[in-house]
């Protein structure tokens, strides 16, 4: 019993002399790294900044005085994040604790900055995400429930955030609305766009790969600074915001990769089953909606999370159409000269911030993947 | 009555390879029609045109007074029209093909409400009778995964049957399933037969087919070279090729 650590120490770290030496050279320098940033981070960091600039990246220059909306639509889209992770983490230990932490943490940091309705709100998101787990993982009966809700709650989130109009909108929450939003849109086109590249038409054929591969070919800026300047000549009557025009300049771009994971997924389908619905008399549009679909989709929901992160991570690029999401807000900050010499305390959250919320898409693809591989 | 399928010098070819010569056969309404052949020799093709699975390219084939496009006019048509046809016309595969994301119940029900347009209460009224009729009633709320090959082919029969098809189409019903389970489908596809059903089957099960069979189709590398009742073509086969084919499939 007392071996183990020892054990598991010689198995792992010095197995060869090569082993050894690497261990022996990574692992102080490893313990070193995290000392140093210990004792920046305990001692020597400003992190008042964060209190002071929380709102701003947080919501970008939305006005102060509709900030119930922004938080509002907060603890909608809590309610449905935790409830999607219900789907997926039943009664994980480690992740429950990690969770409550989390929250604590959250509402904790916001105590500290002296802003007790802020603070308030916060408790009551982790409280609804917790409560959207909670139904998810113990209801299975709310399951089925669980995209008309997305949909219904979403619209509701973007609806009352949208108040005081949409170039109000920025720092995470415009962020996180603009994946949501773009992940939503991408995969009925690209869904589409896949049946398309299939279809018996050859001019459907020809257009929709025509799409796919132009799209896959080009950098996102491109097209969504050509979208921004294009929608504006097209519909000149109309003064369509900049959140808008990024939303459609992503999906445009966005849904050529969704089609083509759609398109492996359609492939990934026996021929058998086309067959099978075909012999029971069904058309194309039952077809697919009732027997290929559901099997095709099934397959590649991993690979969908995924391409989900990938748009979260490109939201950093909506800085060159003028918008402020969570990244240009922090930099935002940084202009001010108050805080001019408190980049590695601003940088060190964001960092943290998109960590975990990318670490938390990759482990529900990963999730998915591992009770899809041996659920039914 | 006319008969239900008509071939008239069919010849369907893929690429230069023809793989069906000239086939002329008629099914009358309620008759059990039985092919047999080597395999490769194009059973498969010839019962897979009859419900436009498979296309030929010369000749003339009717299936329930529709005539079924030929290869040329599924380029300008598509599959349009053909599901009319299908609906009258069930298929049994090799491999069962049940809709793995469906359960047992939903994969009875999921044709009839869909292109039948029944009331969803009233496929699934019809699907219970039916697994009851297959043998399968405790069985309506799993997944096919959760069922022995042979209960999933009992249900795919039961899927056919909730079509309330006018022919019954079965392509080796019984070749990937383990020797214990064939009995039981065999059993099913006896008592179609008993009453009524039309069916053209394909199987290498010649003790069943010498059981059913009102007709024996011998085919060999694309062309039917024998037709006649089980007696005639098991006891007294007139082709010295069937001779052959009889002498290996029977020693076993
Ligand atoms: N999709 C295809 N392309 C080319 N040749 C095929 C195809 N399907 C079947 N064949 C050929 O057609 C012939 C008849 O096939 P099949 O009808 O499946 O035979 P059986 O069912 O009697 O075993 C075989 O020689 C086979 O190789
Ligand atoms: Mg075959």
């Amino acid at each position: 019993m007392t071996a183990w650590p020892l054990r598991w120490a010689r198995r792992n770290l010095f197995a060869t002399p090569l082993d050894g030496a690497l261990s022996l050279l990574v692992i102080p320098t490893g313990l070193w790294l995290i000392y140093a940033l210990a004792v920046w981070a305990c001692r020597d960091a400003q992190w008042s900044v964060l209190g002071d600039s929380m709102r701003v990246m947080m919501v970008g220059v939305y006005p102060a005085d509709a900030l119930w909306r922004a938080w509002t639509a907060a603890v909608i889209l809590a309610a449905l994040a935790g409830a999607t992770v219900g789907l997926v983490v039943k009664d994980d230990p480690f992740a429950l604790l990690g969770g409550a932490a989390l929250g604590i943490l959250v509402c904790a940091s916001l105590l500290a900055g002296r802003d007790l309705a802020d603070a308030g709100w916060a408790a009551v998101a982790c409280l609804a995400a917790a409560a959207g787990w909670l139904a998810m993982a113990k209801l299975p009966a709310t399951r089925r429930a669980l995209p008309l809700a997305w949909l219904l709650g979403f619209a509701l989130a973007g609806g009352i955030f949208a108040g005081p109009g949409f170039d109000a909108w920025g720092g995470l929450l415009l962020s996180i609305i603009l994946t949501i939003a773009v992940s939503a849109l991408t995969l009925p086109l690209g869904i589409l766009l896949a049946l398309g590249r299939q279809s018996r038409i050859a001019s459907l054929r020809i257009c929709c790969t025509a799409y796919i591969e132009v799209f896959r070919a080009v950098p996102l800026i491109l097209v969504v600074y050509w979208v921004w300047i294009v929608v504006p000549l097209l519909l000149p009557d109309l003064s369509v915001s900049g959140v808008v025009r990024g939303v459609v300049g992503y999906t445009v771009f966005f849904c050529a990769y969704v089609a083509e994971y759609v398109r492996s997924g359609l492939q990934a389908v026996p021929r058998g089953q086309v067959e099978a619905a075909r012999s029971l008399g069904m058309g194309t549009w039952t077809l697919n909606t009732q027997v290929v679909l559901p099997q095709a989709i099934k397959v590649v929901i991993p690979a969908l999370v995924g391409n989900m992160l990938d748009i979260f991570n490109a939201a950093t690029l909506v800085f060159i159409i003028g918008l402020t999401d969570f990244l240009r807000a922090g930099q935002m900050i940084l202009a001010d000269p108050r805080f001019g010499n408190l980049t590695y305390e601003v940088y060190a959250f964001l960092f943290l911030v998109y960590f975990a919320i990318g670490s938390l898409i990759t482990f529900t693809a990963r999730s998915l993947e591992g009770s899809l591989a041996t659920g039914r | 009555m006319s008969p239900i399928v008509t071939f008239s010098a069919v010849d369907k070819f893929y690429g230069s390879f023809q793989v069906l010569r000239g086939i002329d056969l008629e099914v009358a309404r309620g008759e059990v029609v039985v092919v047999i052949g080597a395999s490769g020799s194009g059973k498969s093709t010839l019962i897979r045109c009859v419900n436009g699975l498979e296309m030929y390219q010369r000749g003339r084939l009717v299936v329930d007074g529709y005539d079924m496009p030929n290869a040329e006019d599924r380029e300008l048509v598509g599959e349009k029209g053909l599901a009319d046809i299908r609906k009258g016309v069930g298929m049994v595969f090799q491999q069962f093909n049940l809709f793995p994301h469906k359960t047992v119940l939903e994969n009875i029900a999921l044709a009839p409400v869909r292109v039948r347009k029944k009331s969803r209460h009233e496929a699934e009224a019809t699907a219970r009778r039916l697994l009851a009729r297959v043998g399968l009633e405790s069985q309506a709320a799993k997944y096919p995964a959760q069922l022995s090959g042979g209960q999933q082919q009992r249900v795919a029969i039961a899927r056919s049957l909730a079509m309330e098809p006018h022919v019954m189409l079965f392509d080796e019903p019984t070749s990937a399933l383990d020797p214990e389970m064939v009995g039981e489908v065999l059993d099913v596809m006896r008592e179609l037969a008993a009453e009524g059903m039309t069916m053209m089957i394909v199987t290498h099960e010649m003790g069943f087919a010498r059981e059913v069979a009102d007709r024996v189709v011998y085919i060999d590398r694309g062309s039917i070279l024998e037709v006649g009742s089980p007696q005639a073509i098991f006891d007294t086969p007139q082709n010295e090729r069937t001779q052959m084919f009889l002498s290996r499939v029977l020693k076993h």
